[in-house]
């Protein structure tokens, strides 16, 4: 891209030699399709190119960012970080530069979906629900990064994706679904919508259900909801260095029928093939029949906790966040949805979680409620629509040795309370989660 | 650069658009963050671009690009334009816009001292100092953060708008977090997550953290050994920041007339308020007066011109405990019958302006805090946020809070540690029997609202003081 090595070309003329230094470049073009009310209603494209210039000398680090329009010249941009250097207090943390080994080459160039293709996908959501109210949006996304350092690593690659989500409603009733790809041609935009008409029209008129413990079937984004959790406060390798991790690497935490991977490297994946720091991600093993097997590195948390980096930093968060597994997936079990609710005695099914938040990480004790179906199950039948419910439980039991009672054998792309394709995942049987709150309160 | 909006929004026009207006932004930020004595992350930025909507049929049209050359100027109300032309295949009736008087006119925050003409060495070693203090006094993890925004902003519409505004904004906090066996315990201030305001380096200085780093570092500690809170049913006493997040999520969204009109119903939800109850729903106790108020002298959302041109304003909410206003922009507004309340902002220039509270607070009661827990048999003093989680239609909520003080027979005789309550929206604020007075009325500010899609982050003002709210659920536990 030639935007790329202009810029690169005028950094490098303007660096002094001694220093070392980290140049990154993220081009966007994001595009969103917005409904409510059956119609769309927004519809918003942007195209952005920023730049994250990071210098170190004498143990000192700065970063500096700017768009491309903000940098009116390259000099005085590499000029602002150097005096800001000077200013910078010593940094201890600092883990060095991934060397040329860990270059990487994916750049490729990726035509753009049309606002028309947008609204041709939500026309196929909204119409298997035309009685009932639709709204929910249509996205598609294309990124490409590039980084270099004076350590001799030259990556970049590229990548895209697309999701349409949606909800229908009734005067009682509201069912979601969701579906993530690659590209815009993937998405099954009928299908996400027979799925939520389907929710919305069968939770009409729920019931008040007393709160407690009850045995749930989770669907895809209850499920995706529970593991960004663990992934975001658990296998992130800051909250353990933080003190406020749960997972401990090596001891038997979760139900030996739960196997956690990212995988980066499979060839359905959503995202770059290299992490912030420009070097590749391999596929990583992160629960193995319910044993921790690694948190999600960056070069800072591997150094201060003397691990091995597995390369998940995020762009544009320095090292606020940590490190984050983008391409995870729970492995499937061999239950169809029907086989789970044929399993619960006196349970709950629910769609969807919403509004969680961890009332003390290391417990991961989490609040939250459900919505968009969530139906009552009696002896093996799904027997009424339920309503709101509050649960506050802790994520680690939830999915602790003994509570899980089967996997399901169908993933997909699920959204999250953190975001979107970035879980895969299959439903799951849960023996026992715990409701503190009805209705009423 | 008024003359490169007017660039797009002519090109926008001129393809068809019935109505179009346009931001350029130059965003600067400065973030900084220490741990334990160290720095763990600064950075500065700085982003220009331009943003443009378009107006055709029933949908907005809105493109962002940070390439300001005459071109792509040119393009992007094109762009604009063809973008919402093309929901005509999923349209509805032809959205309504109200109009706001036209104006020329700029305005700049009022403030001592520009945050990024302080050395950036200052404000380091501020927090460097209030975290290794912490963490000298046992603190597991001290930490501490600032952050400072100065946003230039020039805004021009179709209908004539010509308006430059500067908003400067200011904040941070630190916390002490301790770590026992099996669990975490935190004490944070100003309050959770820092407290911002619009102003200037003298808004950090007015904080002295450093006459708080002892008893953030001793209570964190010591609620590690203090009893769990009680559980069950008694009065509940809010500090003015838990208070401030109550309103916020409670109150502030629910009266967002996009969530009202179903405009948000996928993502953030919808309302339990219907336009057919206004000046009639009884929101809670007739203590409860509510406004959203964008002049406030230097509460986080004061502006004089939101970002579809329409001049910052007060907006009675609740009077008396009953529900009488909403938060509003021009299309919703027009929509919904009432007078737009300039209740529109967007997250820099490459997002869709939509409608988000401005300085939606409690206005104050007569009484004081000291009173409030003098005249409390039992019951429960929470102080400042630790968790939060409210439905869809911002009715049933659960609160977490860093720290609760048992309150027996008017007097605090034991901290708890893992304070929650939870509560039904109109009947938790209809059991709202103490506020305290102006004296302890604090602009609390919000930095970190999220709402829309693609998501927008808001900085939303709560003014509030500490209020006793009776018979409460209090101690829910997993």
């Amino acid at each position: 891209m030639k935007i790329w090595d202009d810029l690169l070309d005028e950094v490098k003329k303007n660096l002094p030699d001694e220093i070392e230094c980290e140049l990154k470049f993220m081009h966007s073009k994001s595009a969103l399709t917005r409904f409510a009310n059956s119609q769309i209603h927004q519809n918003v494209d942007e195209e952005s190119a920023e730049i994250y210039l990071t210098i170190h000398k004498d143990s000192k680090t700065t970063t500096i960012s700017n768009n491309l329009t903000a940098i009116k010249d390259v000099g005085e941009f590499v000029n602002k970080a150097l005096v800001s250097l000077e200013d910078s207090p010593i940094d201890k943390g600092w883990s060095g530069l991934p060397d040329k080994s860990n270059s990487y080459e994916g750049f490729k160039d990726i035509e753009e979906s049309t606002p028309d293709d947008r609204a041709k996908v939500v026309k196929e959501f909204i119409e298997e629900g035309k009685s009932m109210n639709a709204a929910g949006y249509c996205s598609t996304y294309i990124n490409n990064y590039f980084v270099w350092n004076s350590n001799g690593l030259k990556s970049c690659d590229s990548s895209s994706s697309a999701f349409i989500d949606g909800i229908f409603r009734t005067d009682t009733s509201a069912g979601s679904s969701h579906r993530g790809g690659q590209t815009l041609a993937s998405l099954e935009g009928t299908a996400a919508g027979f799925e939520a008409a389907k929710l919305a029209t069968d939770s009409q008129n729920p019931v008040d259900i007393d709160p407690g413990n009850y045995e749930v079937v989770l669907g895809h984004e209850a499920v995706s909801t529970i593991l960004v959790f663990l992934e975001v406060y658990g296998f992130n390798a800051k909250s353990k260095i933080d003190g406020m991790s749960p997972i401990i690497i090596g001891e038997q935490q979760f139900d030996e029928k739960i196997s956690l991977v990212d995988t980066p490297e499979d060839q359905d994946s959503i995202g770059f093939k290299i992490d912030a720091s420009g070097s590749k991600k391999l596929n990583l093993d992160i629960v193995n029949n319910g044993v921790p097997k690694s948190y999600f590195h960056t070069r800072r948390t591997a150094n201060e906790l003397g691990m091995k980096n597995t390369f998940h930093e995020l762009f544009g968060w320095g090292e606020n966040f940590g490190g984050i597994g983008t391409n995870v997936k729970l492995l499937n079990g061999d239950k169809s949805f029907e086989d789970m609710i044929s399993d619960v005695k006196k349970g709950i099914y629910i769609n969807e979680f919403w509004y969680c938040r961890v009332l003390d990480p290391i417990t991961q004790v989490v609040t939250g409620l459900n919505r968009n179906g969530s139906f009552l199950v009696e002896n093996g039948r799904i027997t009424k629509p339920v309503g709101r419910l509050r649960f506050t439980q802790s994520f680690i039991s939830a999915l602790a040795n003994g509570n899980v009672n089967s996997v399901g054998k169908h993933s997909r792309y699920s959204d999250s309370e953190f975001g979107e394709g970035i879980l895969s995942v299959p439903q799951l049987h849960l023996k026992k989660f715990n409701f503190t709150g009805g209705v009423s309160g | 650069m008024f003359e490169y909006l007017e660039l797009a929004i002519d090109s926008a026009v001129n393809s068809g658009a019935k109505y179009s207006d346009a931001r350029i932004l130059i965003s600067k930020s400065r973030n900084i963050a220490a741990k334990n004595g160290e720095v763990e992350n600064y950075n500065e930025s700085e982003k220009i671009g331009i943003g443009i909507r378009a107006l055709v049929g029933s949908s907005w049209g809105f493109y962002s690009t940070y390439d300001l050359s005459k071109s792509s100027l040119t393009n992007a109300g094109i762009k604009a334009f063809q973008i919402a032309k093309a929901s005509a295949m999923v349209s509805g009736d032809d959205l309504p816009f109200a109009d706001v008087p036209v104006v020329e006119d700029s305005y700049t925050t009022p403030h001592d001292e520009n945050p990024f003409s302080v050395s950036s060495t200052d404000q380091v070693d501020l927090l460097l100092r209030a975290t290794e203090q912490m963490k000298k006094l046992g603190s597991s993890r001290a930490s501490g953060r600032l952050d400072f925004w100065d946003t230039e902003k020039w805004f021009a519409s179709s209908q004539g708008h010509k308006i430059y505004q500067n908003i400067i904004e200011s904040g941070g906090g630190i916390s002490s977090l301790a770590v026992g066996d099996g669990e975490t315990q935190i004490r944070s201030y100003p309050q959770s997550f820092g407290e911002y305001r619009t102003g200037g380096w003298e808004v950090i200085k007015g904080f002295e953290f450093e006459k708080h780093t002892e008893r953030l570092s001793e209570e964190s500690q010591r609620l590690l050994v203090a009893p769990q809170c009680p559980e069950g049913t008694m009065d509940l006493i809010l500090e003015g920041s838990q208070l401030a997040l109550q309103i916020h999520e409670s109150v502030g969204h629910a009266i967002e007339l996009d969530r009202i009109l179903g405009w948000e119903a996928a993502y953030a939800g919808t309302s339990h308020l219907e336009l057919k109850k206004l000046n009639k729903h009884k929101y809670g106790s007739e203590l409860m007066n509510i406004v959203a108020d964008a002049t406030l002298p230097g509460a986080l959302a004061t502006f004089k011109y939101d970002d579809e041109g329409t001049p910052a304003q007060r907006v009675d909410i609740v009077k008396e405990g009953i529900w009488t206003g909403v938060l509003s922009g021009r299309d919703s507004a027009a929509v919904a019958g009432v007078k737009p309340g300039g209740m529109v902002r967007a997250d820099g220039f490459g997002r869709l302006p939509m409608v988000r509270m401005t300085n939606v607070g409690l206005l104050p009661g007569t009484s004081s805090l000291d009173e409030i827990i003098q005249s409390t048999e039992n019951g429960v003093y929470m102080e400042t946020n630790r968790s939060w989680s409210i439905d869809d239609l911002r009715l049933n909520f659960q609160f977490g809070c860093e720290v609760g003080w048992l309150v027996k027979n008017g007097k605090i005789i034991d901290m708890v540690k893992n304070p929650t309550y939870t509560g039904i929206t109109p009947l938790f604020w209809g059991n709202m029997d103490m506020l305290a007075g102006e004296e302890e009325w604090v602009f609390w500010g919000t930095p970190n609202c999220g709402k829309g899609q693609p998501s927008q982050v808001g900085h939303t003002g709560h003014p509030a003081s500490p209020a006793r709210f009776k018979e409460t659920r209090v101690g829910v536990r997993g």
